[in-house]
């Protein structure tokens, strides 16, 4: 998973590139969270000095951008995003006493082998990985309240936000690693939302360019 | 105790070792593979798709939607001049779903795996969809896919194999189908390839669609499907085509003339969105797509132009499927009926008892093993040979067949008499102006036997077999065998799946006929479900197909007479109507620059034959 990717936007443009205000599709919302986002006001939030509420786990991942895959060590793995200038850290080992309570929150993670078939296993950093057998599961909590998309559809401190990270391979060398995401908010959700995103390997660094979440 | 731990370990070195052994593969010698020892994930179970991640790529999609989707000029001109009420046209109405699209309907799908009784091994997973009852087959047991000349179908020809926990599907032999059906063209060139993850009840699925002729790279795409804890008890979805608009004549394509989509915009302004985006292209999947529109007024243009055509003249993008070894190729098509490719012309040859009835027998280069090759379909001769048009690569080989065969009802006869070469070997049969064009140009072996305005019909292997003369199509004497029984028509230069149709206006060829001609087959044909199968059509050059190709051809055949008739109308002269670029959106498929057969030259018979129709054009 290493490395640079960039995130292949697709059919869903213009809800990933151009987000309107109130155009929130099939997004699960109750009436809470309709009023909430159908007051959206991005240049509200930059004042209040919360432009990255639309840059939290369980959107930026959605967000067009590149990401910067490192290990930060044996048990940490990494994800750096370019749009909103994010981090992500997964842990391997028991999370840090005091990780959370901001729009990344904490995220547990673990290799999902329980799917392998035929290929074998390789055994390396965060205990196992899963070269091409398994998926990365991801399970994070302890958020700060922000927005699940981008245009203000909220989410609260009680989501819990599960990831399957997935690498395929094309015969042509093109290789891509497949997020599947579940939301569970019982604050703001009426049932789960899933989302399925994807992101093509880059060769290196070109385009990786840092932004933070208010554009600067 | 320690027995059952020693049958524990040996059950999973057992698993293991079976991971890690590839079952025998496919070979022609051997037949198809065993499939893998070991499955990987379990994908079966009744699913639906998630409406979040599909919401913007259900079956419909927004008018003049785009975005997302690398396609290249010729794509998005085509999609800008398709409109809905295409879908009234009784061909489009009962249309099937190619994959991936397959997986955006918003309805159940069912997935099991087959597995052969006697050895247990895994032989194909089987998907199927609800919506136009898609039902796909992903052999594992390592068969190889078709040849390029097979026909291809909605669901296309597909082979899988598990990557670890992945099951990944290739998929060729696709029909033309839609990446959106808001007009975006998915083409039959297309190679997918999907990748399935499961995570409980998610199925991730990551699809990869190479489509050289529509698309300028790759178009990967991810869609989710939920598990549903209780079968539904919906899953058929019987469609019979009808007339939607009364009196309105088969050769009525309802389509948006360059440039005159009414609903070009509707969506970028109701949605607030640059138009530029809208509009698609290969930027418009990457963050950068938001550079490309900072400066509005650039972008805006930008976006005019790009509805227009533009660009160097195209040529086809989709490989030939003719066979070009040196070998003959044979392969049945229904009944007893056969192609054979592989020498200029398509050649079909229809066996039983009394012989061998072959039409069009090609260039005449390969006409030995021609021969051979019928021989081993029939060990009666040759009896009757129909020539569908005079051209050389459809009668160069008349001669060697000719005398290859016999025709017993004519040797001895007073029919022997009543034309040179009558009752001497096989008899050659054709429509009347074939024959003359033939003696005119002193092509060898002409036909003998003639028909002119009627059908010629014949009862032949216990089988019905019709030959219809069709006037001023591609020439004035092109005609198509129908085989009854195998329900296989021959169709000879009036359809190919390789280039535009090669009408010779000085031989009597026109565009109207030719779009009369296509109409006649399609008033022939029938399809066991949503546009594939049944009757089945061997083209003058190219693939087998069915009525959804044929109905495609007349399709675009219409689409470029009402873009030239409107040149006409606003007076454009030849060269006008060339620079207009008229084609542009068909070129990738079918166009070319070089050759005994250039677009340019198309358009020119197209418009010469709208100025000055032949009068008997319309006489079917």
């Amino acid at each position: 998973m290493t490395g640079y990717w960039v995130s292949v936007v697709g059919e869903d443009w213009r809800w990933r590139a151009f987000p309107v205000r109130g155009d929130y599709g099939a997004v699960p919302l109750n009436q809470a969270a309709r009023q909430i986002a159908d007051t959206w006001d991005p240049a509200k939030d930059v004042a209040a000095g919360e432009a990255c509420k639309a840059f939290a786990a369980p959107s930026v991942m959605r967000i067009p951008g590149r990401l910067h895959i490192t290990w930060q060590d044996d048990q940490t793995l990494k994800i750096e995003t370019d749009s909103g200038k994010q981090t992500r850290l997964f842990y391997f080992a028991n999370l840090p006493e005091n990780k959370g309570e901001d729009f990344q929150g904490a995220s547990k993670a673990e290799w999902d082998l329980g799917n392998a078939g035929a290929g074998g296993l390789f055994f390396g950093r965060g205990g196992a990985a899963a070269g091409p057998s398994g998926s990365l599961k991801v399970v994070t909590n302890r958020m700060k309240a922000g927005y699940a998309t981008r245009n203000g559809v909220p989410f609260s401190n009680n989501a819990t936000l599960t990831e399957y990270f997935d690498l395929v391979k094309e015969k042509s060398g093109v290789e891509y690693l497949i997020l599947t995401s579940t939301l569970e908010d019982p604050t703001y959700m009426s049932q789960p939302m899933w989302t399925a995103t994807h992101f093509k390997k880059q060769s290196d660094a070109t385009n990786f360019t840092p932004v933070s979440c208010d554009g600067k | 105790m320690k027995i059952y731990l020693l049958v524990g370990v040996l059950l999973i070195a057992g698993a293991t070792i079976g991971a890690q052994v590839q079952a025998p593969g496919a070979s022609p010698e051997n037949g198809p593979g065993l499939g893998p020892m070991v499955a990987g994930t379990d994908f079966s179970g009744s699913w639906r798709p998630q409406q979040l991640v599909t919401e913007s790529q259900t079956a419909a999609g927004d008018l003049a939607d785009f975005g997302g989707i690398p396609l290249n000029d010729a794509a998005r001109v085509y999609a800008l001049s398709w409109p809905a009420s295409r879908q009234t046209v009784r061909q489009h109405q009962c249309m099937g779903y190619v994959t991936p699209y397959f997986w955006y309907a918003p309805a159940n799908y069912r997935i099991w795996e087959e597995r052969d009784p006697f050895t247990q091994r895994l032989v194909s997973w089987r998907f199927y969809g609800q919506i136009a009852q898609g039902d796909r087959t992903v052999y594992m047991d390592g068969r190889p896919h078709p040849p390029a000349y097979a026909p291809h179908t909605f669901a296309g020809f597909s082979t899988g194999e598990y990557q670890g926990n992945t099951l990944t599907v290739t998929t060729t032999h696709l029909k033309r189908g839609w990446i959106k059906a808001n007009g975006v063209p998915q083409s039959d060139a297309t190679t997918v390839v999907e990748h399935f993850v499961r995570h409980g009840d998610n199925i991730t699925v990551l699809a990869v669609i190479d489509d050289p002729v529509y698309l300028t790279e790759p178009l990967s795409k991810a869609s989710l499907l939920v598990r549903m804890a209780k079968d539904p008890d919906a899953w058929l979805y019987p469609c019979d085509d009808s007339e939607q608009i009364f009196g309105r004549k088969s050769d009525v394509v309802p389509n948006h003339l360059f440039g005159q989509n009414p609903y070009a915009r509707e969506y970028a302004d109701r949605r607030k969105q640059p138009l530029l985006a809208a509009l698609g292209g290969a930027e418009t999947m990457y963050p950068e797509l938001a550079n490309a529109i900072r400066d509005t007024t650039a972008a805006e243009n930008l976006a005019k132009a790009r509805m227009m055509p533009s660009g160097p003249p195209g040529v086809s993008r989709a490989p030939d499927p003719t066979p070009r070894d040196g070998e003959i190729h044979t392969m049945r098509v229904s009944g007893d009926v056969y192609l054979l490719a592989g020498d200029g012309a398509n050649i079909a040859v229809q066996v039983g008892p009394q012989g061998a009835f072959v039409v069009d027998t090609g260039s005449g280069k390969l006409a030995d093993k021609v021969i051979a090759a019928i021989a081993k379909l029939s060990a009666k001769p040759i009896q009757f040979i129909l020539n569908t048009t005079f051209r050389p690569d459809h009668t160069g080989g008349n001669a060697k067949l000719q005398m290859a065969g016999a025709d017993p009802s004519v040797t001895g006869s007073f029919f022997s008499m009543q034309f040179q070469g009558a009752g001497v070997g096989a008899t050659i049969i054709s429509q009347l102006n074939t024959q003359s064009r033939m003696v005119e140009q002193k092509l060898p072996a002409p036909p003998s036997d003639t028909f002119a305005e009627d059908r010629r019909r014949k009862y032949y292997n216990g089988e019905a077999v019709e030959a219809f003369p069709m006037p001023n199509a591609t020439t004035d004497g092109d005609s198509i065998v129908h085989f009854r029984r195998a329900d296989v028509i021959v169709a000879g230069d009036i359809f190919t799946t390789t280039e535009y149709p090669h009408i010779d206006t000085k031989n009597g060829g026109s565009l109207q006929g030719e779009i009369n001609a296509l109409n006649f087959i399609l008033d022939r044909t029938v399809y066991i479900h949503d546009e594939d199968g049944g009757t089945m059509i061997i083209p003058g050059h190219g693939r087998v197909t069915d009525e959804w190709e044929v109905a495609e051809y007349r399709d675009m055949l219409v689409i470029i007479r009402d873009r030239v008739q409107a040149m006409i109308k606003a007076g454009a002269t030849l060269q006008q109507t060339l620079a207009s670029r008229p084609t542009f959106d068909y070129d990738v498929r079918y166009g070319a620059t070089s050759g005994p057969w250039t677009t340019n030259m198309f358009v020119e018979a197209v418009y010469t034959s709208l100025k000055n129709p032949p009068k008997t054009e319309n006489a079917r």
